[in-house]
């Protein structure tokens, strides 16, 4: 502890004062009073500057005591068994007195001390508390302004490229790191870096970074408090990433909900938007009285406009994952029938034969999604089909095979693999009215429901589309 | 002459479809707003009603439950919307069936004489409800196909009745659910598929093309038009 001269010398001209008052007024004062005169100045020189100056106070006035005051006067003799005792006494009470007085200044000295930390704390907590990332480039240089330069490490992005940090000094990062407690300058691991490394979460190994602050630039060592309460702060700073980071994770889930929810509400207004002149157009062409062959070509071509929309709208909602499909126990039956029921006019010239096994057991699909595809898969047969279509299905240890068969010029093989891709189609087949989605459609909706589709050949020429769903076991009640 | 109420924010389509009604020998009333349908409905009820889903002033299928309160005949539902959320929630909140945009102008007449004949159907003094060659009697449990008797399960035979008395109209899934396991059922799709896959081993000529118990995918159960 650094104790000022001036302390000392204020000490001796306390002692000195009280030496000379006592002198003056002995014969009113008597020995005892005096005596407890000279304990003042050790008591104000423990208190106000520490033990060296209190002991030097109760040294000289034990002298002075006993030079001016104890008979015979002075000399530094003291003559009877009392005078000794008066001495001793002075001396252990002046000793024992500026020893509590010390602890109770040193104490006082180390709430001071605590309590400048814990307000630095608040601030620099106050400076982090925002939701922006500039409150971390804000908080370093707060820390450079008072500690030194300092910067923040992450875990995943360690310096090594950076010429201010020595290779020691990357080691007593990574140390930090998987130590999870302090290294580097001031530290007792590797205390020779040019930088102190304070991890984020200490005590926590695999935390997600550190604080870095360099040495002194007084060229003297950090000193323990300092590293606790730069600990203190570094902490500070993990909280701060931490709560940014969630922050932001909410944020861009917040912006891809909204984007998603903004495309099904486009979508929704698009499909809207297109169906009502289409709507009026159907009426209208219907209602047309005159030739009634441009009459049937008019509103055939308004019907191929209307399937276009829908599958426009259809591969829409695959691009933009509108897609939400509902599972359930789908009978197939249901499907295969509404999706006829919707075709009835092109079916119209077809021989259409359903061959389901009556113990065909119940899927598990969306059946809107479900009836989409089958649409699409028997309009596309009822396209290419001479006179006949044929539905069957397999059961297969609970897979099964629903099988759409015409008897038309069948698939290329080069074809097969690509049937499925939008705009697709088999040589010279630009006038067969289908839009050129339709398969790529029925390849989206089943794979948004986790079925399997396939093309080959009929067994009897033709094209053949398979589609695979999984068995929906069913309570019954 | 039967009053047909018009409800569509789009001039073009009330303009169509006032034409196809009055082709088809209906009197068309078309309004272009919930409030003035509501308004009109009050002055004088109509026969029937078709009512766009998409108005500007008042969601259509509060329109549709609100027209119920007003009249007892048909309200057949215009819908340009893919989801059948607003389909099932207007059939269940008195709806008799759905026309999806874009549609043609004999299926709507179609339907809403389909619908009106329902309406019009006198119940039978014996109690016993008819459709086609189906009759059901519902105090003897006992249903009839073609004068034959067919043994059907408790569950088969509510299936039966509701669908029935419903006389063709659409119904859905869920009403069906609630009205033959209850209400804590309504979700439970997989039984009415497995009662609905007996009756038509029972009922139908060829179960794997069924002519007598329909289905709208996601949506219900009708009974084949006779």
């Amino acid at each position: 502890m650094r104790v000022s001269f001036a302390g000392y010398m204020i000490a001796l001209i306390g002692v000195a004062l009280v030496a000379l008052v006592t002198h003056m007024a002995l014969a009113h004062l008597g020995l005892a009073s005096a005596a407890l005169l000279f304990l003042l100045p050790v008591l104000a020189a423990s208190v106000r500057f520490g033990t060296g100056p209190a002991l030097v106070a109760a040294a000289s006035g034990a002298l002075a005591f006993n030079f001016l005051l104890l008979p015979p006067r002075f000399t530094f003799r003291i003559d009877g068994f009392d005078h000794v005792v008066s001495v001793a006494v002075f001396l252990a009470v002046a000793l024992v007195t500026s020893r509590l007085a010390a602890e109770l200044r040193a104490r006082e000295a180390e709430a001071n001390a605590r309590a400048a930390a814990n307000a630095e704390q608040a601030e620099f907590a106050a400076l982090l508390s925002g939701d922006t990332p500039d409150v971390l480039t804000r908080a370093l240089a707060w820390i450079t302004a008072r500690y030194g330069a300092a910067r923040l490490i992450d875990r995943d992005a360690m310096p090594s490229e950076d010429p201010a940090l020595s290779s020691l000094d990357l080691s007593a990062a990574g140390w930090a790191l998987q130590g999870a407690e302090a290294a580097g300058h001031g530290s007792d691991t590797m205390p020779a870096s040019d930088w102190s490394f304070l991890p984020f979460a200490p005590g926590h190994p695999g935390g997600s970074g550190m604080l870095a602050v360099a040495r002194p630039m007084s060229g003297t060592t950090r000193r323990p408090e300092e590293m606790t309460q730069l600990q203190a702060l570094a902490r500070l700073i993990g909280q701060a990433r931490d709560r940014l980071a969630l922050a932001d994770e909410r944020q861009s889930r917040e912006r891809l909900e909204d984007r998603d929810a903004l495309r099904r509400t486009l979508l929704a207004a698009m499909a809207h938007d297109f169906r009502t002149p289409l709507t009026v157009l159907t009426g209208e062409v219907a209602a047309l009285d005159g030739d009634l062959a441009a009459k049937d070509c008019a509103l055939a071509q308004v019907h191929r406009l209307s399937a276009m929309m829908d599958d426009l709208v259809g591969a829409a909602r695959i691009e933009g994952g509108a897609l939400d499909p509902q599972i359930e126990a789908v009978d197939l039956v249901d499907c295969i029938d509404a999706a006829c029921a919707r075709l009835a006019s092109a079916l119209a010239a077809h021989q259409v034969e359903r061959a389901l096994p009556a113990d065909l057991p119940l899927v598990a699909a969306d059946p809107v999604l479900l009836t989409h595809i089958l649409v699409n898969l028997i309009g596309n047969a009822a396209r290419h089909a001479r006179t006949r279509i044929a539905i069957s299905a397999t059961t297969d240890k609970g897979r099964i095979s629903l099988h759409i068969d015409d008897d038309g010029p069948g698939i290329a093989d080069d074809l097969h693999q690509r049937i499925f891709d939008r705009f697709a189609r088999g040589a010279g087949s630009d006038r067969d009215g289908g839009t050129g989605l339709g398969l790529a459609i029925v390849k989206g909706f089943a794979d948004a429901m986790a079925l399997g589709v396939a093309a080959h050949r009929a067994p009897e020429g033709g094209a053949r589309f398979t589609l695979f769903l999984p068995e929906r076991q069913v309570v019954t009640a | 002459m039967t009053r047909v109420l018009i409800v569509d924010d789009e001039a073009a389509i009330l303009r169509l479809v006032a034409a196809v009604l009055d082709r088809g020998g209906f009197t068309p009333v078309a309004v272009s707003s919930a409030r003035a349908a509501l308004a009109e409905a009050d002055r004088a009820a109509p026969d029937a009603a078709v009512i766009d889903l998409g108005l500007p002033d008042m969601d259509g299928v509060e329109l549709v439950a609100a027209l119920r309160q007003r009249m007892t005949g048909p309200l057949i539902v215009l819908t340009a919307r893919e989801a059948t959320s607003d389909k099932i929630a207007a059939l269940d909140l008195g709806a008799d069936d759905y026309v999806t945009k874009p549609f043609e102008g004999d299926e709507l007449l179609a339907r809403l004489r389909a619908a009106l004949r329902r309406a019009g159907r006198a119940i039978a003094a014996d109690g016993v409800l008819r459709h086609g060659a189906l009759a059901i009697d519902p105090a003897r449990h006992d249903l009839r196909l073609g004068g034959e008797r067919v043994t059907l399960t408790p569950r088969e035979f509510a299936v039966m009745e509701a669908l029935i008395a419903a006389g063709g109209r659409l119904v859905t899934h869920a009403d069906l659910l609630r009205r033959v396991w209850g209400p804590a059922h309504v979700g439970d799709s997989d039984y009415l598929r497995v009662v609905v896959r007996a009756l038509r081993l029972k009922l139908e000529a060829d179960p794997s093309a069924p002519t007598l118990i329909r289905n709208e995918p996601g949506i219900g159960y009708r009974l084949g038009e006779v």
